[in-house]
């Protein structure tokens, strides 16, 4: 038995299994003969680390990995962006390489630098450019090179360009999916695993075009059909991986996180200075500057927060932080009523948010890293923060820094599959679930201190 | 192990060893111990156990995080 996952980030349930699902032939067929369901992402519901919480198994709390950026030992600034190195944990295709399997694996974020294992593997879009070492073994580089010259890890947004940038999502997801199909096709493998972005991509631009609740929404007949044909592609690439698959190969199509439409974002360090907690010391503020630039008064500051599709807000605690304020004996007191305040935070017009406000210790048994001393999902997830600050309002309408109509939801989606079954069966699951499965279906007993189990109907396709 | 040793034996299975023989014929390396040198220092020094990222990909990747909405 051999699993391939095709991990499509972002993917949403209310996407692939209801509104798109009738341009989607390949995996409308996946979904009605497989089993398939929601896939409850990690907390936070965030690409790194769920991706990695997929293939280790582990929680981000263990991994110590809470989103795009990780702070430096309790510095004010001092951040660092995740790597493959800081993977602590075996991946699937670790565990599964010890016992003699090859895997190909592609864009797994974070996998730069790509590490050694018994197989192929191509680096993430965290990849600096294309001049770095971003294959493992290092020649298949020139191989990639050679016969798709055009292959791009991510796009870049410029904002003014936005809409050009739909075709060049669709180049960059059509290129990844032809080499890695030339890859299955040609090497030798037993497991394997890719991630394509562009999904992401294409939500955060262009949700605005097809979904009318969304006070972005823009009634654009050519760009809905761009984002129509878009899924469309990647569903016809997905059909020609399942030509090639044989009948015992479990083929499990999963998202990280799920998407749904952006409220706003909410400039938390604005509320912060209002609130009392955070002092700057004086200067003009232009508008959308980056906390890092301006000049905190640190000795008058209790909190300050990093923006996201949630915010993290760290306190100013005394011999933790540089300059801290908040005594040690104090730090109980603070945390609960700065939650209090965070999650009576109202919305534009007064109406109530759902906002949830959690410490790192109330969602992991262990907790590592250098992790903020609280997680905000601001109205549910549904407005993002923004960390920027000189604006007139808290409530912006679109991203401050990115080209946002959509922020993360919790659910994503799995579809698992197996050529000539007939199970037509859904069944909500957790990504937890899913390092377990693949090693179920190797047969690997051995849990290494993963926890999850393996999805419900893994019976059905084994 | 800390050793004296400036040389030391690993394992390599006996078809291999003999496809690396059959390679190196005529080539300028003239042990099949002196080829495996040659490509493992080539792997590792390409490979992945130092610094990720150097400040100039670290500026590249946080643009481009920042652009997509992720950096503040």
């Amino acid at each position: 038995m051999k699993v391939a996952v095709i991990g499509l980030d972002c993917a949403a349930p209310d996407i692939i299994f209801n509104k798109l699902k009738a341009d989607l032939p390949n995996l409308a067929k996946m979904i009605n003969n497989g089993v398939s369901g929601k896939l409850r992402s990690c907390d936070p519901p965030i690409t790194v680390p769920a991706w990695m919480v997929m293939a280790t198994g582990r929680s981000p709390g263990e991994l110590g990995l809470y989103g795009f950026r990780s702070r430096m030992s309790n510095s004010y600034n001092g951040i660092k962006i995740p790597t493959s190195q800081d993977i602590k944990f075996d991946k699937v295709w670790d565990i599964l390489g010890k016992r003699n399997k090859k895997s190909i694996i592609v864009a797994v974020p974070p996998s730069y630098p790509p590490r050694p294992l018994p197989g192929l593997m191509v680096s993430d879009f965290l990849t600096p450019d294309k001049d770095k070492e971003f294959t493992y073994p290092p020649g298949l580089k020139n191989e990639i090179l050679r016969d798709f010259p055009d292959y791009q890890f991510d796009v870049k947004f410029r904002k003014p360009e936005k809409k050009k940038i739909i075709d060049e999502i669709y180049k960059m997801t059509d290129t990844r999916f032809r080499m890695t199909e030339k890859m299955l096709k040609e090497k030798e493998w037993d497991f394997f695993f890719m991630v394509e972005i562009g999904i992401d991509r294409i939500h955060h631009s262009f949700w605005r075009y097809i979904d009318e609740g969304s006070h972005l929404y823009e009634n654009d007949k050519e760009m809905k059909d761009k984002f129509i044909s878009y899924f469309k592609m990647v569903d016809s690439h997905i059909g020609k991986m399942l030509e090639e698959f044989d009948d015992d190969t479990v083929v499990l199509v999963v998202s990280d996180h799920g998407a749904k439409r952006m409220k706003g974002a909410f400039a938390i360090n604005q509320w912060l200075i209002k609130e009392g907690y955070l002092k700057l010391k004086g200067g003009t503020i232009s508008q959308g500057a980056s906390l890092e630039d301006l000049e905190v008064d640190w000795a008058h500051s209790k909190a300050w927060a990093w923006g996201g599709y949630y915010a993290r807000v760290f306190l100013n605690i005394k011999g933790r932080e540089p300059e801290g304020v908040i005594e040690k004996e104090n730090v109980r007191k603070e945390l609960d009523l700065l939650k209090e305040k965070l999650g009576s935070i109202r919305g534009p017009n007064g109406e109530e948010w759902k906002t949830i406000v959690f410490e790192p210790e109330e969602r992991y048994d262990v907790v590592n890293g250098d992790r903020s001393d609280l997680f905000v999902y601001l109205d549910d997830l549904s407005w993002r923060a923004a960390g920027t600050l000189g604006y007139g309002t808290d409530f912006l309408l679109e991203n401050d820094t990115g080209p946002d109509d959509a922020v993360h939801d919790y659910d994503g989606i799995y579809i698992m599959y197996r050529k000539n079954r007939k199970i037509g069966k859904v069944i909500d699951s957790s990504i937890f679930q899913i390092a377990p499965t693949i090693l179920e279906i190797y047969r690997v007993r051995k849990t290494y201190g993963i926890k999850g189990k393996p999805l419900e109907g893994v019976e059905y396709v084994e | 192990m800390a050793t004296d040793k400036k040389y030391t034996t690993v394992s390599l299975p006996t078809p291999l060893f003999e496809k690396i023989q059959e390679k190196i014929k005529g080539t300028g390396f003239t042990s099949v111990s002196d080829y495996v040198t040659f490509v493992l220092r080539e792997i590792l020094t390409h490979g992945s156990d130092q610094e990720a990222f150097n400040a100039e990909d670290e500026k590249k990747v946080k643009d481009r995080l920042r652009s997509l909405g992720y950096l503040d």
